[in-house]
């Protein structure tokens, strides 16, 4: 027999002798005093009980205290399959964590989801580190975003992990690591390394492997995460009367066979349609009547990601629309077809689509279906369109007016309120172009390309509105060529030439159509899509607050300059409300390459061991010392109850 | 001894204040009292006629018998005088047994009662007095005396008293607890005895009852202990007596039976010796209602 062996059988006597010693012996007989103890008979011995053990907690303790101390002896290294860092010279690591908190996480990986065992390694890593060890964190969810700046306070970093919630935003895995490289590579620590806690499920598996070429290390860890998976998602829910048109996507090799599409009305089944197996179909569920409370659409059964199963049904919305007031009738001649500004609109190639009409409507409910209008050279505006543009104006549309000749001859009674307060007036230019040095540094590029224009006249603006306005181009003498003001949460910006070739060259400049480039973006980031993809922000410019109620609660609103931000993490509805008590509806939906469960290449360097380990091998000693100490006292415990007993019990 | 430090507080003194200490026998008192005196003298009721003795008073010549019997007898009344109590409280080591459902001790218990009756006595103007059977040097007796600093002198002595002596060994411990009570004690005076009767000498049945003769009214009062009772141990057991030195080791379950029926015996011993002599006998555990047991010593004593 080894020497293990003996030492074992040894040990077991130890536990045993005392045990064997206590079952062997007899027990006392318990001794009292008894004043009449004379009447009392006296008993044979065989009347005596044998004894069992007097007291076994107090043996099992001693027992208990006799293994610790042989466990402790042996100082057990206990190995556990944990992620540890590899210190290759012992000295302190610079770590970067990226954590993916994409959509694909939350599928499942065993028994907990793919989110929860990155959460689980990071929290390994961290357990790893040591005092002088620098850690960042960065989220690879899209947009990829710094959690954590490399820190030396590991307690904050544990914390944050513990505090790090799912989203259901896409992947961005390239800038994430790019992220995390930066965010270590001027760190004093020469060790430095990247760990990718991800299924690499970034909808582009067959992207250039991940950590290829890189200064810094990249270690990619979980490989049990990285199966493929099937799941279908509810990409979009579109309503038009009595009709639920569902875009519905399947990750790679999946289809939605068996399932159905299902529209509820609260907890109620309403309508049922089967999803067409063919790709890039949309399931069309006919509802029975017209229903006017909220609706959501269901998949049926599951997969691997349940949250993008379900979708609110919306009413079907088309992109949003631009209106053009141009008067088509004197440019035709020169420029041929549309006018000049309806063209380079057209030409911008946007997201939005362009509406012609030949004059402001005079309701409000006319111009609100526009993100935004385009004026050339209104000849000034009858008091109902008036109150039309104010109303759209309030709640946040947007307005681009080139003011010219027409709008300087504007008849009696037609002003050019609420754009313009006062009488516009069509004057000798004098200036030779814009003012590049007093430009606005957003326009400075713009302002380049105009700064030898060749206009005879301008329209100049009185004082009283100059001074309402923000000056964005301005003429080489000062006066303005394009300016800007707000009205209520809208805003309207100026140009006092107009947009026909007639006047000036302003519309064959390329800073014309940056120009409007500028502006149709702008009327995008203040227009309210019902429906945007998951992890894009959105925008409240002149909202004086803002509360949004969303799937996982109240949806944090920050102030960025002038304008309100806010970021959906989670798919879903969103409710908007706004201080002047507006409400509207938004919804964040799912992106469809996250759908795409593949996992995307790593290098073979990421997967070295020389970076991290998987599994470490733990010195238990100090649980068993404290365990000992344990037993320890609780047998001081059980001698001092002993000690208080009775007088009458004891012999 | 701390239920003993109570003792002012642990009985329902108000609950006594009806209580009489009374008895068919005349008492032999030296002061007037409550109690139908065994002399005669001045009185209102007639207690008959006796033969004239030179010297008598001519106030109480019954001239009527002269004239019919040519006889000179003088007529007798009643008398009314006070009547003693005598306490004996066993202050052995054995009644310095206090079991798992007592309250108290025995002597604890004993001394409650002697000082209830002490209480009713003296309440009425009859003499009270104290002795002890064993106990420790701190042990002292009290000798008859009537009136308020009295009943205070026999508190202080019953809440000093403690638990000593050997009353086996020691048979002088009877002796020094009965010689002087049976000189002393007058014709009508109540003895009132508090023991558990378990450590005393074998003769000491008989000698408790002598005390009984003259004329003297005679309770004993056994006081147990609930354990004394039942025996209510289990499994094997190593007793040891409070006096003699007994050891006895005995299985309780297998005993018990034996020792009810030893204990029963004792009694019927000191019942068949007491019961001769005219004395009375009451049975009491530590856990009575004192109250109760006091109503039965009165009673007994009547």
């Amino acid at each position: 027999m080894s020497f293990v062996a003996w030492l074992a059988l040894g040990i077991g006597v130890l536990v045993v002798a005392p045990y064997l010693a206590h079952r062997l012996r007899r027990k006392r007989a318990d001794s009292r005093l008894f004043a009449a103890a004379h009447l009392v008979p006296p008993a044979p011995p065989r009347a005596r009980r044998r004894s069992s053990l007097e007291d076994v907690a107090l043996f099992s303790t001693r027992a208990l205290a006799v293994l610790a101390l042989a466990l402790l002896g042996a100082s057990p290294l206990v190995r556990c399959s944990r992620l540890s860092l590899q210190r290759s010279s012992g000295a302190s690591v610079a770590l970067a964590i990226v954590i993916d908190d994409s959509m694909s996480m939350r599928a499942k990986a065993g028994n907990q989801s793919r989110f929860e065992r990155a959460r689980d390694a990071a929290r390994e890593l961290l357990a790893s580190a040591r005092e002088g060890d620098a850690v960042a964190i960065v989220m690879a969810g899209a947009p990829a975003r710094v959690a954590l700046a490399a820190t030396t306070d590991l307690g904050a970093a544990r914390a944050l992990v513990d505090a790090m919630p799912p989203s259901d935003r896409a992947t961005d895995l390239d800038s994430a690591v790019a992220l995390a490289r930066g965010l270590v590579a001027e760190l004093p620590q020469i060790d430095r390394r990247v760990v990718l806690l991800s299924d690499m499920a970034d909808g582009d598996p067959d992207g250039a492997p991940l950590g290829e070429g890189s200064s810094v290390p990249l270690w990619a860890p979980l490989t049990d995460i990285r199966e493929p998976a099937s799941d279908c998602a509810v990409l979009a829910a579109d309503r038009t009367r009595k009709q639920v048109r569902a875009r519905i996507v399947c990750s790679h090799d999946a289809n939605a066979a068996g399932r159905d599409a299902v529209v509820y009305s609260g907890d109620d089944e309403i309508a049922r349609a089967h999803v067409p197996l063919t790709a890039g179909s949309d399931a069309i569920v006919t509802l029975p009547n017209d229903p006017t409370t909220a609706l959501v659409l269901k998949l049926s059964g599951e997969d691997a990601i349940a949250s993008d199963d379900a979708a609110p049904v919306v009413l079907e919305s088309g992109p949003g629309t631009i209106a053009v007031v141009a008067d088509a009738a004197e440019e035709t001649a020169v420029t041929g077809g549309p006018p000049v500004v309806e063209q380079a609109l057209s030409a911008l190639k946007g997201s939005v689509a362009i509406r012609p009409i030949p004059i402001v409507p005079d309701r409000a409910d006319d111009l609100a279906s526009f993100i935004g209008i385009l004026i050339d050279d209104p000849p000034g505006f009858t008091p109902e369109q008036r109150h039309a543009l104010a109303d759209f104006l309030k709640d946040g549309g947007a307005v681009l007016v080139a003011l010219g000749p027409k709008s300087a001859a504007a008849p009696l009674g037609a002003t050019l309120q609420p754009l313009v307060d006062r009488n516009v007036s069509w004057t000798e230019n004098k200036s030779d172009g814009a003012d590049v040095t007093k430009s606005a540094a957003r326009f400075s590029d713009i302002a380049g390309s105009l700064a030898n224009l060749g206009a005879a006249r301008r329209a100049s603006l009185t004082q009283d509105d100059l001074a309402a306005l923000e000056l964005l181009i301005p003429w080489k003498d000062g006066a303005p060529l394009v300016a800007r003001r707000t009205i209520g949460r809208g805003e309207v910006e100026l140009v006092t030439l107009p947009f026909n070739v007639d006047a000036s060259d302003f519309p064959l400049r390329p800073g014309f159509l940056s120009l409007l480039d500028a502006w149709e973006g702008r009327v995008l980031e203040r227009s309210s899509p019902r429906r945007q993809s998951v992890g894009t922000a959105w925008t409240f410019p002149a909202a004086t607050s803002v509360r949004i109620d969303g799937p996982g609660g109240p949806l944090a609103v920050v102030r960025d300059g002038d304008l309100l931000r806010a970021e959906p993490s989670l798919i879903g509805a969103y409710q908007v409300a706004f201080s002047g008590g507006k409400t509207e509806q938004r919804v964040a939906a799912p992106v469809t390459r996250e759908i795409d469960l593949r996992p995307r290449r790593v290098a073979e360097s990421a997967s070295t061991s020389s970076v991290g380990t998987t599994h470490s091998q733990v010195d238990a000693s100090w649980v068993v010392a404290l365990g000992l100490l344990g037993l320890v006292a609780f047998e001081l415990v059980l001698r001092v109850r002993a000690a208080q007993r009775p007088v009458e019990e004891l012999a | 001894m701390a239920a003993r430090s109570a003792l002012r507080t642990s009985i329902d003194w108000g609950s006594l204040a009806p209580l009489r200490l009374r008895s068919r026998h005349v008492a032999e008192g030296v002061y007037a009292g409550g109690h139908r005196s065994a002399r005669r003298g001045a009185g209102v009721e007639f207690g008959g006629h006796r033969q004239y003795t030179p010297g008598d008073d001519l106030r109480w010549l019954d001239r009527r018998s002269l004239l019919l019997h040519d006889r000179l007898l003088v007529r007798q009344f009643e008398t009314e005088t006070d009547r003693a109590l005598r306490l004996v409280v066993d202050a052995t080591a054995s009644m310095g047994y206090r079991g798992t459902q007592a309250p108290g001790a025995k002597l604890a218990f004993a001394a409650l009662v002697s000082a209830a009756l002490a209480r009713i006595a003296l309440s009425r103007g009859d003499p009270v007095g104290l002795s002890f059977l064993g106990g420790t040097s701190a042990t002292h007796s009290v000798p008859v005396a009537s009136g308020r600093e009295s009943f205070e002198r026999l508190l202080a002595a019953l809440e000093t008293s403690e638990a000593g002596g050997d009353a086996i060994k020691d048979a002088g411990v009877l002796d020094r607890g009965l010689s002087s009570l049976a000189r002393s004690a007058r014709r009508g005076s109540i003895v009132v005895l508090l023991s558990d009767l378990l450590d005393l000498p074998k003769e000491a049945p008989d000698r408790v009852a002598a005390v009984a003769s003259r004329g003297r009214i005679v309770v004993v009062v056994q006081t147990l202990d609930p354990d004394e009772l039942t025996l209510p141990f289990d499994g094997t057991m190593r007793l040891r007596s409070l006096e003699g030195d007994v050891i006895v080791e005995t299985d309780a379950d297998a005993a018990r039976d034996e020792y009810v029926a030893a204990l029963a015996e004792l009694n019927r011993t000191w019942e068949r010796a007491l019961v001769a002599r005219g004395a009375r006998i009451v049975r009491a555990t530590t856990a009575d209602d004192p109250i109760r047991v006091v109503r039965s010593i009165l009673e007994a004593a009547y």
